[in-house]
């Protein structure tokens, strides 16, 4: 379940954006639904915060407080137990929590950033180049968004390991550079984004090819590049099933991946290795980058993951 | 689906392409390919050559007992694989999770998108990012946190349900696992779901409201007949995305397993079913047969679906 | 400008290159690669003679670091280089990749040594007798010793075993006045008693997804399923369902309808809590189970833990059962076949290791030394309020132990058996619907795996 994507692109978004703003104001909703909308929200923001709020209380606890604490499964206990386990995920198998944490940052960022990188190339080429296949080649794009990722996951399995790549940080970063889904939001947004004017002025200006792209085209598909950054980024952080199967040695895992194991371990019940304190403690710790990412750039995913979602 | 070129095809030709001699036109071309060679790599690579290799893997059988050897049995896992009681009760399962799941996701999400859309107030800002946080959590944490909060000892429900006093329900029972995945996922994506829509909503021009309302529409009623009908392509795509995401079904229910061994079988969907016959039972020319069959049917059912509602995504 | 052209067309080269080999690797299919399994890999224990011949080794031993740590301070010539991979299923699952990979498993790996014919049918595990493993028959207990030989191969050492044994909390049958039983008749009868009496709980749980605990309690009835021997490993013989398994299910089956036994999951938090907190009055276990339960053992002070024989069918035939425990086998990737078959042969080849091993992780061993030495057949245990559980249970167990046949599909075959059994305990499907649909999923797999059905 990562899919990830926005819909289609429309650059005439932002003086819409201002002019409904204006309009909105002038026709602003009144009655007495008000209420009903907010009590409604408020149901709603409680259902999706109730989990999280679970996992705050319960990083708080110790092992055997989760099971039979005196706060229930909602509240604090009486011990506040939060820097024990936070200190406890240091020692713990020799802290290889924090690998975890640094592999998922790197998987994160060579995968976001790479994908995204290509498909910014190549979302521009398809945009605003014509050469012979052209269609052809984004007709295949826009299929292979319905192919089932995951299921491309045991072939790739196969033939990693055919090149000696299984249980390396490659089998999980190359993978993860496709985004064909990025490629076609890019070219969707560039088509609009780039006037075809100001690169046929630059060519007579008689700046070269690289140049053109460096210059005119990469600062107009800012909003594109930050969009499917994020989108990339997340998706290969949340990613489990390509990890999960191409990567054995502990050192090497992804955050996911390894908590995921460490619940394994705990509900196989050797007594010494039940460590549910370390596995809600460390999700808690495992998910404040994201939201903290999330929270700080606001802006960027409001306006940006909408990229204009209308045609 | 090529229709999507529309907008360079249909734009009338600029002073640059009057001017271009053909020359330069040719010399464009290698750079258009040049821009896009580093994806085709990975497209290559990591898409086309695995599908391929699926394929040609399907084609052929190594049983366990006949030394390792990989014999080449063309349709032979076709047939099998769409014989196969556990996979075609796999499919009918996540055939269930896309009737029941994706109308709630899409339903709350634009619900919520909708209300959101009419209010400007503090709490509403603070209430769509909470909505829209869990997206933010890694699939795996996700069904981990709902694994414990299900949890008899760990979760609140006892105390909930006691508080009433009545037996907390058993969340990972046969009976109650379907709607506990449903549940999941629901959380995970509706506030993703959400934001796309708003955004579309957003862009709406409010003086067709204003419109509406001179007519005497009241806020229902623009909601239904205006605001639905204009963002019609971006809930297509939400579906899209929706439907291929519960056909390959996975994450959640491997990590519900864990607490759930009897309810959630192996063979639970099929992509659960294709994982362990490649990587607990070695069976990987059977398991790429299940993926290929899962994938075929995955591309039927989005292409039926897009060209139903071609007319509403502008996919004409 | 140029430079940068330049630069574009070497990474587009690099890339055909790439998807050249990866062309070519399609083309050989067959898997292969072989070797260099060691590679790369990251020890969790620290290393002291790091010019020593280094032995990758995957376990989950409780307080292996300990064990490990005194093989390599007792070897200045081979190095244990440790990792824990996961419990069980979760580790087989690497393994089995590691070997459709061609890479990438360890030298030496722990083993149930119900999965061994599933290994040794894909060539994934070395043969030790040229290493003068045959020698070592007389170290083990005759059962344990012919569920890692054949013939006169040996595939794996035994290191711990899992004589099963009834342990029960004698404080709840004191309250209610309930003896505990010594048959399955008198342990039906108890359970109904102990509910008649106002115990709140169950007399026990019956896992549908306890693999090797429900074969245990199949075996014990005389069911032996599998007719497979690896010298032959192209035939099979599959009787899972037979009489005395249906005896055995419908036992359970009925003390499931009455609701005097509960059906949870094993292996998972609530079962492991469940264990400890009075929910269950009996835990028919193996003799490594208590070991896994006082890390929860706080979670009812007022608990009094006794252990006695496994009820049996027959009280003047008593049949003893075994349910996991582990050896250690040399992989078919281990770089050096030699050092890692010393690792196998002595990691547990020492007293103060098993002191250890049975102290700090409550393992059983299947060394005749530490099985016949007064610390072990003594030993008072605290979880049992000082009860001399070994010599009152489990050596018994251990010594009568005949050995059992897995199939060469283990996984498989405990993946169907856990869906029969949640049918049946679950759904409206009888015990004799369970054992049949069993006996036809294994057979219809077995043959498409190529196997002749005797």
């Amino acid at each position: 379940m990562t899919t990830a994507t926005t819909t289609q692109t429309s650059s005439r978004g932002a003086d819409r954006r201002a002019s409904r703003r204006a309009g909105r104001r002038a026709g602003g909703q009144h009655g007495p639904r008000r209420i009903g909308s907010h009590l409604f929200l408020l149901l709603a923001a409680v259902y999706f915060i109730v989990p999280l709020w679970w996992l705050v209380v319960g990083s708080t606890k110790t092992n055997s407080g989760l099971f039979v604490g005196s706060g229930g499964a909602l509240w604090f206990n009486d011990e506040f137990a939060l820097w024990d386990n936070v200190k406890e995920l240091f020692t713990y198998q020799g802290g290889i929590y924090w690998t975890w944490m640094r592999n998922s940052f790197v998987y994160a960022l060579a995968g976001g950033v790479g994908s995204t990188v290509l498909a910014v190339l190549a979302g521009y080429a398809l945009a605003k180049y014509r050469f012979r296949g052209r269609n052809l080649y984004f007709s295949l794009l826009l299929g292979s968004v319905m192919v089932p990722l995951t299921a491309l996951t045991i072939p790739t399995f196969v033939l990693l390991s055919q090149l000696g790549m299984i249980n390396t940080m490659w089998a999980v970063v190359l993978p993860s550079l496709l985004s064909p889904i990025g490629v076609y939001l890019v070219r969707v947004y560039a088509v609009d984004a780039i006037p075809d004017e100001m690169l046929d002025a630059g060519r007579v200006d008689g700046a070269g090819e690289l140049r053109l792209f460096s210059r005119v085209a990469l600062p107009l598909l800012r909003p594109a590049f930050v969009t499917v950054l994020l989108l990339t980024t997340v998706a290969t952080w949340n990613n489990f099933f390509l990890p999960l199967a191409v990567l054995r040695d502990p050192q090497l895992l992804p955050v996911t991946v390894g908590l995921n194991q460490w619940q394994g371990l705990s509900n196989a019940g050797a007594g010494g290795e039940q460590v549910w304190n370390l596995i809600t403690t460390g999700a808690l710790v495992s998910i404040l980058p994201l939201i903290v990412a999330f929270l700080g750039l606001q802006k960027y995913w409001q306006g940006g993951l909408s990229l204009g979602s209308i045609k | 689906m090529t229709s999507a070129d529309r907008p360079t095809d249909r734009r009338p030709a600029g002073p640059g392409e009057q001017r271009g001699p053909s020359l330069l036109d040719t010399k464009r071309q290698w750079w258009g390919w040049l821009f896009l060679a580093p994806f085709t790599v990975v497209f290559v690579l990591f898409l086309l050559v695995p599908l391929a290799y699926a394929f040609w893997l399907s084609l052929h059988t190594k049983g366990i007992a006949t030394g390792g050897e990989s014999i080449f049995t063309g349709f032979a896992n076709y047939a099998r694989v769409f014989t196969d009681t556990d996979f075609l009760s796999g499919m009918a399962r996540v055939g269930k999770f896309v009737l029941v799941m994706v109308p709630i996701q899409i339903g709350l999400a634009v619900t919520i998108a909708l209300v959101l859309d009419t209010l400007a107030t503090r709490l509403s800002r603070a209430s769509r990012l909470l909505v829209f946080v869990p997206y933010a959590i890694p699939a795996v944490i996700g069904a981990l946190m709902w694994g414990f909060l299900y949890s008899p000892r760990f979760g609140p429900a006892t105390d909930v349900f006691g508080l009433v006093g009545l037996d907390a329900p058993d969340f990972l029972s046969r009976d109650l696992i379907f709607g506990s995945l449903v549940n999941i996922v629901t959380w995970q994506w509706v506030g993703y779901y959400m934001i796309i829509v708003y955004a579309a909503l957003r862009a709406i021009d409010p003086t067709v409201y204003e419109a509406a309302r001179l007519d005497g529409a009241g806020n229902w009623a623009i909601a239904l007949r205006i605001k639905v009908p204009m963002i019609a392509s971006s809930m297509v795509m939400i579906v899209v995305f929706a439907l291929i995401g519960t056909l390959q079904f996975f994450t959640e229910p491997t990590v519900l397993r864990s607490v759930a061994q009897g309810a959630i079988p192996t063979t639970y969907t099929p992509n659960m079913y294709a994982y362990s016959m490649a990587f607990s039972y070695s069976q990987f020319n059977y398991a790429s047969t299940i993926a290929f069959a899962l994938g075929i049917l995955v591309f039927i059912g989005s292409y039926l679906f897009l060209y139903a509602t071609r007319k509403q995504s502008g996919l004409k | 400008m140029r430079r940068s052209m330049r630069r574009g067309v070497a990474a587009a080269a690099t890339g055909l290159v790439t998807l050249a080999l990866a062309a070519c690797a399609q083309g050989d299919s067959s898997g292969g690669g072989g070797g260099g399994g060691s590679a790369a890999a990251t020890c969790t224990n620290t290393i002291q003679e790091p010019d020593a011949t280094r032995v990758t080794m995957w376990a989950w031993y409780p307080a292996v670091e300990q064990m490990v740590d005194t093989f390599n301070s007792r070897h200045d010539d081979v190095q244990i280089c440790w990792t824990n991979a996961g419990q069980g299923a979760d580790e087989y699952g690497k393994f089995s990749t590691a070997l459709e990979a061609g890479t990438g498993a360890p030298d030496v790996i722990q083993l149930e040594s119900e999965i061994l014919p599933t290994y040794t049918i894909l060539d994934g595990l070395a043969d030790l007798a040229p290493y003068g493993a045959g020698e070592l028959e007389e170290q083990f207990p005759p059962g344990a010793w012919s569920d890692v030989s054949n013939g006169g191969s040996v595939h794996a050492i035994p290191v711990d075993g899992g004589p099963v044994g009834m342990l029960y909390r004698a404080d709840i049958f004191d309250e209610h006045g309930v003896e505990p039983p010594t048959t399955w008749d008198e342990f039906a009868q108890a359970a109904q008693d102990l509910r008649d009496a106002g115990y709140d709980g169950y007399i026990t749980n019956y896992a549908t997804n306890g693999n090797a605990f429900n074969y245990a309690l199949f075996a014990q009835a005389g069911w032996a399923p599998f007719d497979y021997d690896s010298s032959r490993p192209d035939e099979i013989g599959i009787d899972v369902d037979t009489p005395e398994a249906r005896h055995v299910l419908s036992y359970w089956e009925d003390l499931v309808d009455r609701g005097l036994v509960s059906t949870d999951d094993a292996s998972t938090a609530d079962y492991n809590t469940s264990l400890v907190d009075g929910t269950y009055a009996v835990y028919i276990a193996a003799a490594w189970g208590p070991g896994y339960l006082e890390g929860l053992s706080d979670a009812d002070s007022g608990a009094e833990w006794k252990a006695a024989p496994l009820p049996q069918w027959d009280p003047d035939d008593p049949v003893q059962v075994n349910q996991g425990g582990s050896a250690l086998a040399v992989t078919s990737q281990a770089t050096d076949e030699e050092a890692a078959a010393t690792v196998a042969m002595e990691l547990f080849d020492d007293e103060a290791t098993w002191k250890v091993g049975v102290e700090e992780a409550g393992l059983f061993p299947l060394w005749n030394l530490a099985l016949d030495a007064d610390w072990f057949t003594d030993r008072r245990y605290p979880f049992f309020g000082g009860q001399q559980v070994n010599r009152d249970v489990f050596l018994d167990a251990a010594a009568q132990y005949p050995g059992f046949t897995f199939s060469p599909f283990q996984v498989y075959a405990y993946d169907r058996q856990t869906m029969a059994l949640y049918d049946m305990v679950e759904g409206p499907a009888t015990a004799e619907d369970a054992l049949a649909t069993l006996q036809d999923s294994l057979v219809r797999y077995a043959e498409q795996q190529g196997f002749t059905i005797r």
